[in-house]
């Protein structure tokens, strides 16, 4: 979700983003890619389970994520490592949460760290959840983006609630190879929304994108701020 | 509405701001402001109409603010003074749009330039030219409040939607008498009643610096400090 949401709309202050927009705008499709189709599974794995808890927790400030369950991916899909106490969930997202046209898809390197508001978890984290199942489940790329659909014109899966947001502040963040951790945000789900409607990607609007995932009928808009979780200043004309 | 803000839960990197959560949570009165009623109309009218619009488009950038639709406050109320094509409304807000138990709500030195978007607009501009209807028509703070909160019983104003958020980003900005005057470039957004604990708001390190939980308004307000203001220069969070 993340990854593909970067490639989309841009503001001219980041340089970077303007870049990745013509790479989406190339469409560019598997055989194009370094990562034309998944890697063996061990290669999207974390061996130390203690190190992709703190990645995960490392997606928020510690005052957050500190009571924050924490999931971690396993060999079955992602299980509860600790509990929490606070409703916010963290996890570290892989390659496939990315859209279907990202050339970042089956990259093995990708970790996302997010961290999950109540709606959020209650809204968003059955889309990851379920992605995930069917990418173990040997499902193509196409097929499990087939799948996804069809579960939400089943209304199998939620739609945004409201008040949904998460926080992406990881400095240990991979977002694909050319973005690298990219800027610390916060994202805001919505049911499908037109860009226009937040200003995003105008030029100087902090709203630096969107993303209009048609498959899972939702909007995510994004919008930097200053610091990482670990309290360090983002140089924001970094890139 | 931002004075409020400002007032009621602070990260602790904003110093500033937690100043003024102390000054909120002592729920300081009127008799106790510098402010205790309203000043002349006049003082709170900025007679230059261009000077209005162009202080009401600096609350976003001006590839929003240009197609915004333009509203300015005069001796009847707010008018529209430029035609939108865009969906988002811009305006300068008064004092009265701070919540009741603001020592600044009859400060007349106040202008919050603010931009709604879209949703934001359907739902705060009538509460705003409401608001300000009443306040010119010689109500009083406390039949202000109470007939905002008869209409919403009554189900006079619009429901709040998903996705409804605005733009501070004005330099310019008088948001209180506190120095810097601007606080922060900043977004809102606006949910229906949630506690802050549900988007981390005011927690330590946490970009949600503060929120607002308006009784009267059945909303809650959410900031989020951003790096520029509106003309692109950088804001120095560090600074306050």
């Amino acid at each position: 979700m993340e990854l593909k949401t970067l490639k989309t709309i841009a503001s001219r202050s980041f340089t970077l983003l303007v870049v990745l927009v013509v790479a989406c705008q190339v469409q560019a499709q598997d055989a194009k890619t370094p990562y034309p189709s998944m890697a063996p599974l061990e290669q999207y794995l974390i061996a130390d389970r203690n190190a992709e808890i703190a990645l995960a927790r490392s997606a928020a400030p510690n005052s957050i994520s500190q009571d924050a369950e924490v999931m971690v991916f396993g060999r079955n899909g992602y299980e509860t490592a600790v509990q929490g106490k606070n409703g916010f969930v963290c996890l570290v997202q892989r390659s496939w949460m990315s859209g279907i046209d990202d050339s970042d898809f089956w990259n093995p390197k990708l970790r996302a760290p997010i961290c999950l508001n109540p709606p959020a978890t209650r809204s968003f984290l059955p889309l990851i959840i379920r992605r995930t199942e069917l990418i173990l489940a040997g499902r193509s790329k196409t097929q499990m983006f087939e799948d996804m659909q069809a579960a939400v014109a089943k209304k199998e899966l939620p739609t945004p609630e409201t008040g949904a947001m998460s926080y992406m502040l990881s400095k240990q963040g991979y977002l694909s190879d050319s973005a690298g951790h990219w800027h610390p945000h916060l994202m805001f789900f919505l049911p499908l929304t037109e860009p226009a409607a937040w200003g995003a990607g105008s030029p100087g609007s902090p709203v630096v994108g969107v993303f209009t995932d048609t498959p899972e009928r939702l909007s995510v808009f994004l919008v930097p701020v200053p610091k990482w979780s670990d309290g360090t200043d983002a140089t924001m004309e970094g890139h | 509405m931002k004075r409020n803000i400002l007032r009621t839960i602070a990260s602790t990197s904003f110093a500033l701001v937690v100043m003024l959560g102390a000054a909120w949570q002592a729920l300081a009165q009127d008799t106790k402001t510098a402010y205790p009623s309203m000043a002349p109309l006049e003082q709170y009218l900025i007679a230059d109409r261009n000077a209005e619009i162009a202080l009401a488009r600096s609350a976003a950038p001006e590839s929003i603010s240009r197609d915004a639709e333009v509203m300015v406050l005069g001796r009847q109320g707010y008018e529209t003074a430029v035609q939108g094509k865009n969906g988002f409304v811009c305006i300068v807000e008064r004092s009265w749009t701070s919540p009741i138990d603001d020592p600044g709500f009859w400060n007349p030195k106040g202008r919050a330039p603010i931009c709604f978007n879209p949703p934001a607009a359907r739902y705060n501009v009538p509460l705003t030219i409401k608001k300000t209807e009443l306040v010119l028509a010689g109500r009083s703070k406390a039949q202000m409040f109470e007939a905002i909160e008869a209409a919403f019983d009554k189900k006079e104003f619009p429901a709040l939607e998903p996705g409804a958020m605005c733009y501070m980003l004005s330099k310019q900005a008088y948001l209180s008498d506190s120095d810097p005057h601007h606080w922060h470039p900043h977004l809102m957004f606006f949910v229906p009643l949630m506690e802050p604990a549900v988007w981390g708001a005011g927690l330590p390190g946490s970009p949600v610096v503060a929120t607002f939980t308006d009784t009267q308004e059945r909303m809650s307000v959410f900031l989020v400090p951003v790096a520029k203001w509106s003309d692109g220069t950088d804001a120095s969070m560090d600074q306050h």
